[in-house]
């Protein structure tokens, strides 16, 4: 619903009378085929959290790279402070004291956290020729203790940012804004890479940045954070601004229900799949499809046992550098592996996820940009890639590229995949709908073990329900499934029963009925950041 | 929709990035035809342009492979070299025992494209299991190859000492024109024969080279392979992002160590053309230098030297492109020392024009 031109006049004379410090009149974005803002008029005021929110595809990031100088709008203008503002590049909107923490963090691996937290504005001595370090090391410090990060001693400061953590670079990246001064900070998902006690501290964080005064943007998938933490809520949906909340008088926004509504344009059911039908059949009966024995990734995880079914979906869950992906990743031969493997009761040792492949045990990675998929290629070439083997003819020498077409097109079709040009790059897609194929292409490999890791990062409310309900499906046809994640709804709701990683090895483990009890998250997060040292039956 | 009219409006920068090589030939082949008028059209110079460019094709073809993996070989003059080298002395030496000429022909150039292939197992072998970075492992060849073959021939020069066989491959080709019947007149004596179709200037049958026909295989079988076979998709998806190739089960190393290999035998049989084409090799000259011709043909034709993207299509129409540029600043009497100054310029123009959204 676009407000009538005359609503968005009168909306910017308000906004300047309540000093909005960043507005957006009308804005509206063209991309080649598609409108990805259509008259959005919004505005950001000093000394508050609005929280953006929205389905995948629904124009968030546009806006942000709008409000952030690295897109031009095609309609309409901002105002900073009350006047007009053009930004033609990024540096003009950091200049103006407007920044972006991403979400891929932008730090100099090779450079120290002093170095990455001054980029840019290093104090300098002699005449401007050289860097005046100790300078540069107190600020640096000065601005990490100011968001309460742990990096202010000599030695941390030293730390190359490659070394660092997520949820320290993160740090970092918001100590960087600051040292730009900046008066509005764009967050674009920031708690998407993090576990829940890192999450919890970031939020705290924006809290401080907004009482001090300034600006903070805030995009979040997580709607529970949203209501916690948010003075205002605006929802976009398709282009355009549906909906904003206010914090009302008594402190309490809208709920989490009227949010998603708002989002989706429709009610949602509850978004995990009933999990009685996924129970595997016969359970006592069937025999382990993959089995673990003392298992883990050398030097990050150790002394894993843990079998699983046909049909079962076991959840891993655990705080970030628990050592989940890492065990993951050991498995299907990414990694040096200690103990033992076997895999329908044969001991296996893959060298590579190619061999782990041909034994039936896929992996779907939760760093879909990085790893699981090539964003510059297409969405057929991306889907293909893991089984080409069964589209060549003459020894490889020719690959059926309508036979490749023919399977993107059956599983654009059965995963309900919004992708009009499947021979376009898949990074035209939204995170839901690369996730599918990302989930398909492992599938067409005929596997009878996946493992996917963070299955649904950075994917929107809608799109999450539709991978629930495929991973439940596949698992009731005799999948066996290993699901990673760092949020708890979502293990709880999906899985049958829950691992819980702790520095590298098993912490404990939730068997159904546990996890159908009401204080199962409690229970997942004081196993997995030690505070209850009961070890769950798990043998 | 007004998104649809933005969609279809005209950009020039989209369609330079693609077809700004094409853009640049035809310019070039106006330029060229303007300056020298027929001398330019002429089949005889035109199939000069094809043949003298040949050799540095061949290798083109091959460095846009390995450039799409995000590789590059540096060593190719070298291997060039070096395999003409070992080649032409196996030959000789079967020659000087004895061997007929057939056979010694034959087992030298299997000697040469052995070699080249060896080579490049040898640069693949350092790049997949030494670990070691393209543009190092290649520069190590680029240094000890050449200094092989110098080493081979003191630094001099091997004269091949098979009689014709030899330079077929050099300097023969296809003629384009048959003689007509009567070559006897009516006295008995023998007439001047007539030809029909084209001829050069001394009104002998011109030729479409063997070694043009070489190039030519070499960049369509290549094309199809980058295109239209899983070792294509292969070699794009480990140069666009190598961790993301291996998480998806594609064998890097195999790949990888594949199109160093590849390059290998391209330089063997680029070393065959040109030792059969001078009837010797020269270990100081042969190849000198020519790593740069076929990596600028390369980014001429739009390849991107992150590696992830190639066209081997366009890299033929480089190599055509530096090659017109060559013939007609020699025509125009530049310099041949300035001329370098304006192939640089050219590779340089090449890749401001055509960088865009992959950047």
């Amino acid at each position: 619903m676009v407000a009538p031109s005359s609503a968005i006049s009168d909306a910017n004379s308000t906004a300047r009378r309540d000093g909005a410090l960043l507005s957006a009149a009308s804005v509206t974005v063209d991309y080649p085929g598609v409108r990805a803002l259509d008259g959005v008029s919004i505005d950001f005021r000093a000394g508050e959290i609005h929280a953006i929110v929205g389905e995948n595809g629904a124009g968030k990031s546009t806006l942000m790279k709008v409000l952030s100088g690295s897109v031009r709008p095609t309609a309409g203008q901002l105002r900073l402070a009350g006047s007009a503002v053009a930004f033609t590049r990024p540096s003009d909107a950091i200049r103006a004291g407007i920044a972006m923490v991403h979400q891929e963090l932008n730090l100099v691996p090779t450079l120290d956290v002093a170095e990455n937290v001054m980029l840019g504005r290093e104090p300098t001595r002699m005449l401007g020729v050289a860097i005046d370090r100790p300078r540069q090391r107190a600020r640096a410090r000065e601005l990490l203790a100011m968001l309460g990060a742990d990096l202010t001693d000599d030695h941390a400061l030293a730390r190359r940012a490659g070394d660092l953590s997520v949820a320290e670079a993160q740090f970092v990246e918001i100590a960087k804004c600051l040292a730009s001064d900046a008066r509005v900070l764009i967050f674009d998902e920031p708690t998407a890479v993090l576990g829940e006690r890192e999450a919890s501290r970031l939020l705290a964080l924006l809290k401080r940045m907004r009482d001090e005064g300034r600006a903070v943007i805030f995009i979040s998938h997580h709607l529970d954070e949203v209501v916690a933490i948010a003075d205002r809520v605006s929802v976009l949906r398709d282009g355009k601004l549906v909906q904003s909340f206010a914090r009302d008088a008594a402190g309490a926004i809208a709920g989490e229900d009227a949010l998603a509504h708002a989002m989706v344009g429709r009610e949602l059911g509850s978004i995990y799949p009933a999990k009685g039908e996924a129970m595997p059949q016969a359970s006592g009966a069937a025999s382990n499809a993959i089995e673990l024995v003392g298992f883990g990734a050398r030097g990050r995880s150790s002394g894993i046992s843990l079998a699983v079914k046909p049909g079962e979906i076991v959840g891993f869950a655990g705080l970030v550098g628990s050592g989940r992906t890492e065990t993951a990743e050991a498995i299907v031969g990414l990694r040096r592996r200690e103990g033992v493997v076997r895999v329908d009761g044969r001991e296996v040792a893959f060298a590579n996820p190619r061999a782990a492949m041909r034994a039936g045990v896929a992996y779907v990675s939760e760093d879909r940009k990085g790893r699981g998929l090539h964003v510059t290629l297409s969405s057929v070439a991306n889907m293909t890639l893991p089984s080409l083997d069964a589209y060549t003819h003459f020894g490889g020498a020719r690959v059926d590229s309508r036979a490749e077409r023919a399977v993107a097109e059956r599983w654009i079709g059965s995963f309900a995949i919004r992708c009009a040009r499947p021979d376009l790059p898949i990074s035209s897609l939204s995170g839901g709908n690369q996730q599918k194929f990302a989930l398909a292409r492992w599938l067409e490999t005929k596997p009878k073990v996946l493992v996917i890791d963070e299955p649904t990062r950075g994917v929107d409310v809608g799109a999450k329900g539709e991978i629930y309900r495929i991973i439940a499906e596949l698992a009731r046809a005799g999948l066996a499934c290993i699901v990673i994640s760092s949020e708890l709804p979502e293990l709880i709701g999906l899985a049958h029963r829950v691992v819980v990683m702790r520095g590298g090895t098993v912490a404990g483990e939730l068997s159904r009925e546990k996890l159908a009890r009401h204080d199962s998250d409690e229970r997942i997060v004081r196993l997995a950041s030690g505070l209850s040292e009961e070890k769950e039956s798990h043998a | 929709m007004s998104a649809r009219s933005n969609d279809s409006r005209f950009r020039i920068q989209p369609f330079l990035e693609k077809w700004g090589v094409i853009v640049a030939f035809a310019l070039l082949f106006a330029v060229s035809t303007w300056k020298q008028g027929f001398d330019f059209l002429n089949p005889e110079n035109l199939r000069t342009l094809l043949n003298s460019n040949a050799p540095v094709g061949i290798l083109a073809v091959g460095m846009t492979l390995v450039i799409v993996s995000s590789g590059i070989d540096l060593s190719v003059g070298s291997m060039v070299v070096l395999s003409a080298a070992l080649g032409t002395t196996a030959m000789n030496s079967l020659i000087g025992n004895e061997w007929s000429e057939g056979s010694a022909v034959a087992l030298g150039a299997l000697v040469t494209l052995g070699a080249g292939l060896f080579a490049g197992a040898i640069n693949g072998s350092l790049v997949v299991f030494g670990r070691i970075a393209p543009f190092i492992a290649t520069l190590g060849g680029l240094a000890a190859f050449r200094s092989m073959a110098l080493a081979i021939a003191d630094a001099g020069e091997i004269r091949s000492q098979s009689s014709t066989l030899f330079g077929v491959l050099g300097r023969g080709g296809i003629p384009l024109a048959y003689e007509s019947a009567p070559a006897v007149d009516a006295t008995g004596e023998a007439a001047a024969p007539v030809f029909h179709g084209l001829l050069n200037g001394a009104g002998k049958p011109l030729t479409l080279p063997y070694s043009v026909i070489v190039f030519f295989a070499v960049a369509i079988v290549a094309q199809w392979f980058l295109s239209r076979a899983r070792f294509g998709r292969q070699l794009v998806a480990v140069g666009a992002n190598e961790t993301a190739a291996r998480y998806a089960g594609i064998p890097i190393a195999w790949v990888r160590f594949r199109v160093y290999a590849i390059m290998g035998l391209l330089a063997g049989v680029a070393g065959l053309v040109q030792s059969s084409r001078m009837n010797s090799v020269s270990t100081a000259q042969l190849g000198l230098g020519s790593e740069l011709d076929a990596i600028a043909a390369v980014v001429i034709g739009g390849t991107s030297l992150r590696g992830g993207f190639g066209r081997v299509w366009g890299t033929v129409v480089g190599v055509l492109i530096l090659g017109m540029i060559t013939n007609i600043l020699t025509i125009s009497g530049v310099s041949p020392y300035w001329q370098g100054a304006v192939k640089g310029a050219v590779i340089v123009l090449a890749v401001l024009v055509q960088r865009g959204s992959r950047d």
